[in-house]
């Protein structure tokens, strides 16, 4: 139980696992990544137009150790493949993949030898992002998804229900 | 208007020098493997410091099958005004080099600036050059199969050449998606359906 005193002597009672979800949910830190041109508008997202700062997650950490989220922006080189793992693996629990756009979910147009056809390949994706690229919204209401698996106590939540 | 550039119609690419000979203010050399490294040392000492790229070219069928090109810049260091300078003169080198034995002398000792070049185009083609101080792939993984540049390569790759296309439509962020997000998309997609009054959907992942 968690108990806070408000000015004027108030009381708020909420379950831990509420508060906790909804700090948790609310500081979701993104991996400073850019793979390609959807990087541009993960950039755009964070700036002031569309303010990814209001959901939390403006703050993107150039350490995999610091971040929750990983933002896979763009087409996954064969060779970029095990970096992307790498990173992955640095990051620590809980944590959450979004594939943005059609490269990084599904290859896109670069059908051909040196692309991944998908990243899910190489990490779990949580969130697809459609579009080439998708637009700063669809990133926004990706990384809300996110949100609200975590309100929910979905995977990777420190306190996740079964 | 045809630029200088167009190849007459009707010609095929197979050799760029019997197309057409000079391109604009480029000169065109054609010379052998055996040929090449006494052609670039005397082309450097007349000026041409400048080696803006190397790159290689494959036509099938022909013999020798590949090229290696290399473009060259007369940067006339002796010159005190932009208009001393003019047009900078400028050399095409084309090495023909025969698929049974794609080797041709390193210039990285001559130009610096060909010590990746010729990496890349070793990765990509498959020429060795005799003599590099570094040679190893530069641009694909290191323990990479095949010179994907070279035309019968398949695009998609040897291993994937068969398999059918990923297919973007199957993947959904509150239906399928992998194993380990797929149990909470799935849930997801309950709450969802009954926040909304609609029949709660099937969990068949389980």
């Amino acid at each position: 139980m968690a108990v806070a005193e408000l000015p004027g002597g108030q009381f708020l009672l909420a379950k831990l696992d509420d508060v906790a979800r909804w700090a948790q949910s609310s500081s979701v830190w993104p991996l400073t990544m850019g793979l390609a041109c959807c990087a541009i508008e993960m950039m755009t997202a964070t700036a002031p137009e569309y303010d990814l700062a209001r959901f939390g997650s403006e703050v993107f950490r150039a350490s995999p150790r610091q971040a929750d989220l990983m933002i896979v922006s763009g087409r996954v080189a064969q060779k970029m493949a095990p970096v992307v793992k790498r990173l992955y693996d640095q990051m620590a629990d809980p944590k959450w993949v979004i594939s943005m756009g059609a490269c990084a979910s599904s290859g896109g147009v670069f059908d051909n030898y040196a692309i991944v056809q998908g990243v899910d390949q190489v990490v779990p994706v949580d969130v697809y992002v459609p579009g080439c690229p998708p637009t700063p919204d669809g990133l926004l209401y990706a990384v809300n998804l996110i949100q609200q698996q975590i309100r929910q106590g979905g995977r990777g939540g420190i306190l996740a229900r079964a | 208007m045809p630029s200088s550039q167009t190849p007459p119609a009707g010609a095929t690419a197979v050799d760029p020098t019997a197309v057409r000979p000079d391109i604009a203010d480029a000169r065109i050399i054609r010379v052998g493997p055996a040929d090449l490294r006494a052609t670039l040392a005397g082309l450097k000492a007349d000026g041409f410091t400048m080696l803006l790229d190397a790159g290689g070219a494959d036509y099938p069928g022909r013999d020798p099958r590949f090229d290696v090109v290399y473009h060259l810049l007369n940067l006339k260091p002796g010159a005190a005004t932009v208009a001393a300078v003019g047009r900078p003169e400028r050399v095409r080198v084309l090495c023909g080099v025969p698929e049974a034995e794609p080797v041709v002398p390193s210039v990285a000792d001559l130009w610096p600036a060909a010590n990746w070049a010729e990496r890349e185009i070793f990765d990509l083609f498959g020429i060795r050059f005799d003599g590099h101080p570094d040679l190893r792939r530069i641009q694909m993984p290191a323990d990479w199969e095949g010179h994907p540049l070279r035309k019968d390569y398949p695009l998609r790759g040897p291993a994937r050449e068969r398999s059918p296309r990923p297919n973007f439509a199957l993947k959904s962020n509150v239906g399928a998606g992998t194993p380990a997000s797929g149990r909470t998309a799935a849930a997801l997609q309950k709450q969802i359906a009954a926040a909304r009054g609609q029949a709660v959907p099937k969990d068949d992942a389980s």
